[in-house]
């Protein structure tokens, strides 16, 4: 048995402490069934949600006075808005992967963290998701995409990746709320049982859709979830590079490139383990979780940034090999904008943020040292976001004619949204950790059982 | 009837003219149509303080009929039919007639295109020399004067306002005064005016009163001359220009640019031979970039340079490369050489040009007497001033000029104003001159007055209004009339008294084709030539030069946003002026674009922003004039005024002005910020001698997609870049056309321009001495468009005669279609810049023909699909098939040079694909694929250098 | 694998819901279901009722004009009172002159007729109100249809058989294009343009490609966007 644990790959030191079912069961489902918690965390919510009001502010000005009011012009007529997409399409990967992939692979040190990523997937795909829609100039007619029986017979043009775009980013909405609600099931029913007021037991117990727990439920319960985890797996790999596609199937120099697909994917991946990082970091700190996200997650989740980290470095050589060995002068000069150009300082920026920084990640050191890996993560997200703006924005600010080349500069209302955006989606963060368990529960005290098996 | 077709243009304009307008008249007098105004459009009635005044009505009529076709559909939306239809006025029918517009005095012969009685459009008229065909931007941008909403509207007296009656009251008193010392205290300042009948009327008035005194504000005038050049490019080998802008200013630019394009149209099959252009100038011009070989000296540096080459043409033997080439081209071209001498050059340069000129005298040029502008004896701004001064004049009047913005520095007009006891203004604007007026009239716009002027080569032609005065204006010829005494005869019986000698049929024959017969000019022969010492001028560190801007004629178009917006032919500057100099010379003064620059003279400063404009002469910096004029209250100022400038005898070239880098910077805004190719191929020169014999040298790249299927007309331009001189009237024309809005400084200067056809202008060379090129890019039409794969809901799509449609009530702004167009022809809204409210007097000036683009629309060149549409449903009705030629898109029809050729090229037989068979035919960016339907003829140089051998 | 956790077992903790919760659950579930399959239904209904399209609703006029009456009784030619029906893209509303014609004859005291004298007295236009309404986006000439072999009737249905006009048709993009992909059905011969009980004798589908020969149509030039959208 123990053999079999271990070529599961199961490491000891995926969970610390040794308490029983029921004391990891109150542990985690202590969070969102204490009457109050503390201050600080409502401070901590506070502050987010404010800045999370400045995205509906700024996105109903938007809305009020026209799309003119974000940096936008002719050469450029993509800006942050479209960079926000990507990024956080990007960020909602960690997710999927995490919850979906490592689950089908059995790695079942995730246990203790797919939860969160599942709602920090959850949660950024929902955000970027409204960015499409806003970035019309007509937001009213967004269905237009649809295939309508209307009388005024709108049809969407099936060759537009805007289209692919529209259904990839849709099925992704559904599946990940489906995976996450399904995972919950059981954790509900816990919370349900556990709950002391008859509200939160109404509440937890009608979500709980009944479920006792019984070898029967869980016999359903597997099939479905290996199923979902089966259909979403797909999604890792699908989503992001039909964004892609945004961007690969135009003809404009720094667009026009066969290497985006899976350097996107990649990307993403990337960035959403920066994320899972920068959430989980601070989670087990305020919490005092050390002894379920365990440096051992923290030390893997740093091994899949490198490599994803490795193969977007490699992504950057092969766009400017190609640009220069393609011997395309719009291609070459695209290239050499992105480095000598006005906006070179964004580049070099980005390099040192996904590439430099990256080297930092070869040391267990730095992989196994929590409040460093925060700084790396919060540092590659940022340089993530920077190189989806050097992708969007620069590469039109210099296509074919010169004679209508121009620069473009974000307005206010571009910063609003888009760091409104962040501060909203902590603050969803923040209500989760408070509503719900953080944590698989069951599957953590599995995880536990089969290690005791395994000593 | 196709209204595209130009020679049915032609026809309609012939069209009985003045009937439908007798008609309104008559109905306008009875009693019964007020009334119905009043009723039916009583919103409208008050919101024009005047709408019972007779001539409003006629106007509301239009604006009644424009608001039925704009107001939005709604379940009960109110029709209202005539309750007796105009005669030859059939609603939804566009109609078309003659007339004449009034550029600095001088008549440009236009028809004008009408919906329900209101003026939206402005084609040139064929029959007119000054026209023949073609426009310029300020044509273009007529109708927009029209219906520009700050123009006065009532009459004025101090601030209340008056009528006309009480108006002609007070100057029957003047008269009666004055009549007594014959006119003495009387002095009336005229603008720059060929009109007979003002002439006519201005005779009269000095028989009447001797005394009364005449003075000629024309701040834009150049060196007086004896004569006037007309130049024959046909047969004028070798033209030389010294310090001449022949296609890009004067009165006759249009008529010198058709037939200097001719001379240099070179095609395959046809014409082998092209003139050849030298060109001498200190200011970057339209002229000096379709030059062959030119070089700049600074303008302190002219007259030497002049006489220089005229030695040098003497002896054979010229010191530099430019004046070798010229005299050894000369000595070859014998008889067919032609010096023409800027406006604004000193008389030694025009009598050198005449001097040199001589042996190819009605050959390459004839010589007329001058155009009569102004009363033989009319005094200049300073007498005006001296008379005031020392109390000969009490009594002013200023017709149509606004003194107070072109006065230069040394002359204290505003003072002298106060001085005068009675100041009568007349205008379009209540300018800062007004304010200063005790009485203030509004002036006509030249759609509606009538009234006659003369062209550049002395023909007539007969102003014909379009849609009677929106407001309470009056023409200055009833100002005139009203001064000798004649109080009832309106403008058109003065005019028609003026032409007494037409009987009606000869009058209506006037109407028709806009011209009136055999009234040009008679040649002269050539007047004594009086030899002028060359001028020795001192030169100043840096030289300081103004020159007219070349929209809005000194001033006088400032309250029209249409040519503000419209980008300067060479700088693209737009919403202002600026100090434009070479990147030498802002080297040396350590200025970089947007730095302010001071130029001083004596106390006076003026601070602009700094421009770098490669072309500008070495050491010497220009300035636009026309800008900074204030008109009216609910206007705002545009650029600096450099009137102030000015002193006594240095109205252009500022003797000792100090010129130093300013604190701060100032405001550029510009539509073009690369000047440089980058090396890559997108405006193709070939030498003369390099054309083939047959083309097409371009071979279509190959494509992975099917060849696209013709099933019946297959729309295609060609530009020929030899032929354009980058003036822009095409974009002009686009705009009219297609009711492409005004954006403002604002929205231009963060790149949200909305011109769907732009002139791109890129230098070459040495940036001290570049060589400049144009190249109009309109929507390419492309048959494999990359927009059209990309827009997530079809808005836009193929038609079947290979049309990029835009389809806006589809679109919902993805912008998808822009990122992917290589070209960027596309525009979008970025905000509702379109002007929906049926209140403001723009609302009339809309094409009903073409929908108006709401905010979050992308929108593009259509090939004037509006005008195809017509001609196709005519030759549905009729079975004929659309003939070539049928079709004119609107930048074709204005382009003064016919650059522009648009048909069908499916039928190898028309014009266009003629055009795309050249060997010098090629499509821009053509590695791309996108196989365009616009193409381009390559740019054909005859530089001296070229020619081996021959030449 | 069994139970692991400790989920309540038996009544360690007092129900929480009563028996009927289940069926809740369900109903919201199929509830949910039953919308989304039924809303488009529901969508593509609605797009088409005569509520949306607005057909068959007489609007008030200022004068009760009764084209049954006119056309139908009296027979007064279509293009008597809209001229421009033939030559032009609107086919024009008679002028209040065109109705005094024959009314400062008859009826030239009726009651009714009382606005239109009224009219012409005054000056004033009678603003009728608009039957037949398109978008400002759309461009529609009569002209062309009237000359290639589509009747008054075709859109306008028996004006003959209304007492006050109302829309006949539902005047939709996807009617328009129905004509403009397969124009054959609604052809007739020019001189039956202008009729309003005309049949079509004989072979339908033969006429209709006789027709479509005679009048050149090709319906791919009528697909364009630009055919009516500017």
């Amino acid at each position: 048995m123990a053999e079999a644990m271990r070529s599961d790959g199961i490491d000891p030191a995926v969970l610390a402490g040794n308490e029983s079912n029921r004391a990891i069961a109150a542990e985690i489902a202590a969070i969102p069934l204490a009457p109050k918690l503390p201050r600080r965390f409502w401070w901590g919510f506070a502050a987010f949600f404010t800045i999370g009001l400045l995205f509906l502010g700024c996105v109903s000005y938007l809305l009020a006075a026209g799309i003119g009011t974000i940096g936008l012009n002719v050469p450029a007529a993509w800006g942050f808005l479209i960079v926000n997409t990507v990024w956080w399409i990007g960020i909602g990967h960690a997710g999927t992967l995490i919850s979906a992939v490592l689950l089908l692979m059995r790695q079942n040190w995730r246990n203790s963290i797919n939860r969160f990523a599942e709602a920090m997937t959850l949660m950024a795909v929902a955000l970027a998701g409204t960015f499409p829609i806003l970035h019309l100039g007509r937001p009213q007619y967004f269905y237009w995409l649809l295939p309508l029986p209307v009388t005024h017979m709108p049809w969407p043009n099936w060759r537009s990746p805007l289209v692919w775009d529209f259904f990839a980013i849709a099925t992704y909405i559904i599946v990940s709320l489906l995976f996450w609600f399904m995972g919950l099931v059981p954790d509900l029913a816990i919370l349900r049982d556990r709950a002391k007021s008859r509200g939160k037991q109404r509440i937890y117990g009608f979500f709980a859709l009944g479920w006792r727990g019984s070898a029967y439920h869980w016999h359903r319960y597997r099939i479905a979830y290996y199923l979902l985890a089966a259909l979403a797996t797909p999604l890792v790999v699908s989503v992001h590079s039909v964004i892609s596609l945004d961007f690969t199937s135009a003809i404009i120099p720094g667009y026009h490139s066969t290497i985006f697909p899976p350097y996107f994917v990649a990307g993403a991946l990337y960035s959403g383990f920066a994320m899972v990082i920068t959430i989980a970091v601070p989670l087990r700190h305020f919490f005092g979780l050390e002894d379920f996200i365990t440096l051992k997650h923290l030390d893997n989740a740093g091994k899949v940034m490198l490599a994803s980290g490795a193969v977007v470095a490699y992504g950057y050589l092969c766009e400017s090999f190609f640009a220069w060995y393609s011997g395309d002068q719009f291609e070459r000069y695209m290239m050499w904008n992105r480095m000598f150009g006005d906006y070179a300082w964004t580049f070099w920026f980005m390099l040192a943020c996904n590439v430099g920084t990256l080297q930092l990640l070869w040391f267990k050191r730095a992989r196994t040292s929590p409040w460093l890996l925060f700084a790396l993560a919060f540092i590659i997200n940022t340089g993530m976001w920077v190189e989806r703006y050097v992708i969007v924005v620069t590469s039109l600010t210099r296509d074919f004619l010169p004679s209508s080349w121009q620069n473009v500069l974000p307005t206010w209302v571009d910063f609003g949204i888009l760091f409104g955006s962040l501060g909203l989606f902590f603050a969803m963060m923040f209500l989760f950790v408070r509503l719900l368990p953080l944590m698989t529960i069951f599957e953590v005290q599995e995880l536990k059982h089969e290690l005791k098996e395994a000593q | 009837m196709p209204v595209t077709d130009k020679d049915m243009r032609e026809e309609l304009a012939a069209a009985e003219p003045a009937r439908f307008w007798r008609s309104l008249e008559e109905r306008a007098r009875t009693p019964a149509f007020r009334r119905m105004l009043d009723a039916e459009f009583p919103e409208i009635a008050e919101r024009y303080a005047t709408a019972t005044d007779r001539r409003t009505a006629l106007k509301l009529l239009g604006a009644s009929l424009l608001m039925a076709g704009m107001g939005t559909a709604k379940a009960a939306e109110g029709i209202a039919p005539y309750v007796e239809q105009p005669e030859n006025l059939v609603p939804g029918e566009p109609q078309f007639y003659a007339s004449t517009l009034n550029e600095r005095g001088y008549g440009m012969g236009v028809i004008v295109e009408a919906h329900e009685g209101r003026p939206t459009k402005i084609e040139g008229n064929p029959n007119h020399p000054a026209s023949l065909g073609g426009t310029d931007p300020i044509m273009q941008a007529a109708a927009f004067s029209l219906y520009e909403p700050t123009r006065s509207r009532t009459v004025l007296k101090g601030n209340e306002v008056a009528t006309w009656g009480a108006f002609q009251a007070e100057v029957a008193e003047l008269r009666e005064r004055a009549l007594l010392q014959g006119g003495a205290g009387i002095g009336v300042v005229i603008g720059p005016n060929t009109s007979l009948t003002l002439q006519r009327l201005f005779s009269q008035l000095q028989q009447a009163m001797p005394a009364l005194r005449f003075y000629l504000s024309d701040p834009l005038a150049g060196t007086p001359r004896p004569y006037a050049v007309l130049p024959h490019f046909d047969e004028a080998k070798i033209v030389v220009s010294l310090g001449a802008d022949f296609l890009g200013e004067g009165p006759g630019r249009l008529a010198a640019a058709r037939g200097f394009a001719d001379s240099r149209r070179v095609r395959a099959g046809g014409q082998r031979t092209m003139s050849r252009l030298y060109c001498l100038e200190s200011i970057a011009s339209l002229t000096g970039a379709k030059a062959d070989s030119h070089l700049l000296v600074r303008p302190s540096a002219m007259d030497e340079t002049v006489a220089r080459l005229a030695t040098a043409m003497q002896s054979g033997t010229g010191d530099d490369a430019f004046t070798t080439a010229l005299v050894r081209d000369a000595r070859a071209a014998g008889n067919g050489l032609l010096f023409i001498a800027g406006e604004r050059e000193s008389a030694f340069v025009h009598a050198t040009a005449q001097r040199l000129n001589q042996p190819s005298a009605g050959i390459t040029h004839t010589l007329i007497a001058p155009v009569a502008t102004a009363p033989a004896d009319s005094g200049s701004l300073y007498d005006l001033v001296t008379d005031i001064g020392v109390g000969a004049i009490t009594s002013l009047f200023v017709l149509d000029c606004d003194l107070m913005h072109s006065a230069p520095a040394d002359l204290d007009v505003g003072a002298a104003l106060e001085h005068v006891s009675s100041l009568y203004h007349h205008g379009l604007h209540v300018d800062e001159t007004a304010r200063k007026a005790d009485w203030h009239v509004p002036a006509t716009h030249d759609l509606e007055s009538w009234g006659d002027l003369r062209a550049f080569d002395g023909t007539a032609s007969i102003v014909q209004p379009l849609i009677a005065p929106l407001y309470q204006g009056r023409t200055i010829a009833e100002l005139a009339a009203a001064l000798t005494g004649d109080f009832v005869s309106s403008s058109l019986d003065l005019t028609r008294a003026t032409w007494a000698q037409l009987d009606d049929a000869g009058w209506r024959e006037a109407l028709k084709r806009g011209v009136i017969a055999d009234t040009a000019a008679p040649a002269i022969t050539a007047p004594p030539l009086a030899e002028i010492a060359n001028p020795v001028q001192e030169a100043a560190q840096i030289d300081v030069v103004l020159t007219p801007d070349p929209f809005l004629d000194g001033g006088t178009h400032a309250a029209n946003l249409f040519l503000t917006e419209l980008p300067r032919p060479l700088t693209k500057l737009v919403w202002g002026n600026a100090a434009e100099l070479a990147p030498a010379t802002a080297q040396t003064l350590g200025v970089a674009t947007g730095d302010l620059i001071e130029i001083g003279i004596d106390k006076q400063v003026l601070a602009l922003p700094a421009f770098i404009s490669p072309g500008q002469a070495p050491d010497t910096v220009v300035v636009p004039l026309g800008f900074g004029r204030w008109t009216g209250e609910d206007s705002d100022t545009v650029g600096t005024n450099a009137f102030p400038l000015r002193r006594r005898g240095n109205a252009w070239l500022l003797a000792g002005a100090r010129v130093k880098k300013g604190q701060g910077s100032g405001r550029i805004i510009t539509t073009q910020e690369h000047h440089a190719m980058e090396g890559r191929d997108i405006v193709r020169d070939v030498p003369l001698a390099a054309i083939a014999d047959e083309g097409p040298s371009a071979q279509e790249p190959p494509s992975l997609y099917p060849p696209y299927e013709m099933p019946e007309e297959a729309w295609g331009m060609s530009i020929d870049l030899t032929a354009c001189i980058g003036c822009n009237a095409c974009v002009a024309a686009c705009q009219a056309e297609n009711n492409s809005p005004v954006v403002g400084p604002d929205e231009m200067a963060v790149g949200h321009d909305m011109h769907w056809l732009r002139v791109d202008r890129y230098y070459a060379g040495d940036p001290e001495a570049p060589e400049t090129v144009f190249q109009p890019v309109p929507c390419m039409q492309c048959e494999d468009a990359p927009c059209e794969v990309v827009c997530p809901v079809n808005a836009t799509v193929h038609t079947h005669d290979g049309l990029n449609a835009q389809v806006y009530n589809r679109c919902v702004g993805t912008r998808y279609c822009s990122q992917n167009c290589p070209y960027k022809v596309r525009r979008f809204n970025f905000f509702q810049y379109q002007d929906f409210d049926e209140g403001s007097p723009l609302s009339l000036l809309m094409n009903p023909n073409v929908s108006v683009r709401e905010r979050g629309v992308m929108e593009k060149c259509t090939y004037c699909v509006q005008r195809i549409s017509a001609a196709r449903i005519q030759s549905e009705i009729s079975d004929q098939p659309i003939a070539d030629g049928a079709v004119q898109t609107a930048c074709q029809q204005a382009c003064p040079t016919r650059a522009i050729t648009f048909g069908n090229i499916k039928d190898k037989q028309s014009a266009v694909a003629r055009e795309k068979t050249e060997p010098h035919s090629y499509a821009l960016l053509e590695e791309l694929g996108t196989r365009p339907r616009t193409t381009y003829l390559a740019r054909v140089t005859n530089r001296p250098d070229e020619d081996k051998g021959n030449g | 694998m069994g139970r692991i956790g400790p989920y309540s077992k038996g009544n360690a903790v007092a129900q929480v819901f009563s028996s009927r919760a289940n069926q809740i659950v369900y109903f919201v579930l199929y509830g949910a279901l039953v919308l989304i399959i039924l809303s488009p239904t529901i969508w593509i209904v609605l797009d088409r009722s005569f509520y949306h399209t607005g057909q068959f609703y007489a609007l008030e006029q200022p004068a009760p004009f009764s084209h049954a009456h006119h056309v139908g009784e009296v027979g007064l030619d279509c293009r008597y009172c809209h001229q421009g029906v033939e030559t032009t893209a609107s086919a024009g509303l008679p002028a209040t002159e065109v109705c005094m014609t024959c009314h400062s004859q008859i009826f030239s005291d009726a009651p009714i007729l009382a606005p239109v004298r009224k009219s012409l007295a005054s000056g004033v236009p009678l603003v009728w109100n608009r039957v037949n309404s398109l978008p400002d986006f759309v461009f529609f000439n009569h002209a062309v249809h009237v000359n290639n072999g589509v009747g008054c009737v075709s859109c306008h249905g028996r004006v003959d058989e209304m007492p006050l006009t109302w829309q006949e048709m539902p005047l939709t993009m996807e009617w328009c294009l129905g004509c403009h992909r397969d124009p054959g059905p609604n052809l007739r011969p020019e001189s039956a343009e202008f009729s309003m009980d005309w049949q079509p004798v004989g072979d339908r589908k033969k006429l209709a490609s006789e027709l479509m020969a005679h009048f050149h149509i090709d319906t791919r030039t009528m697909t364009d966007c630009y055919a009516c959208h500017r």
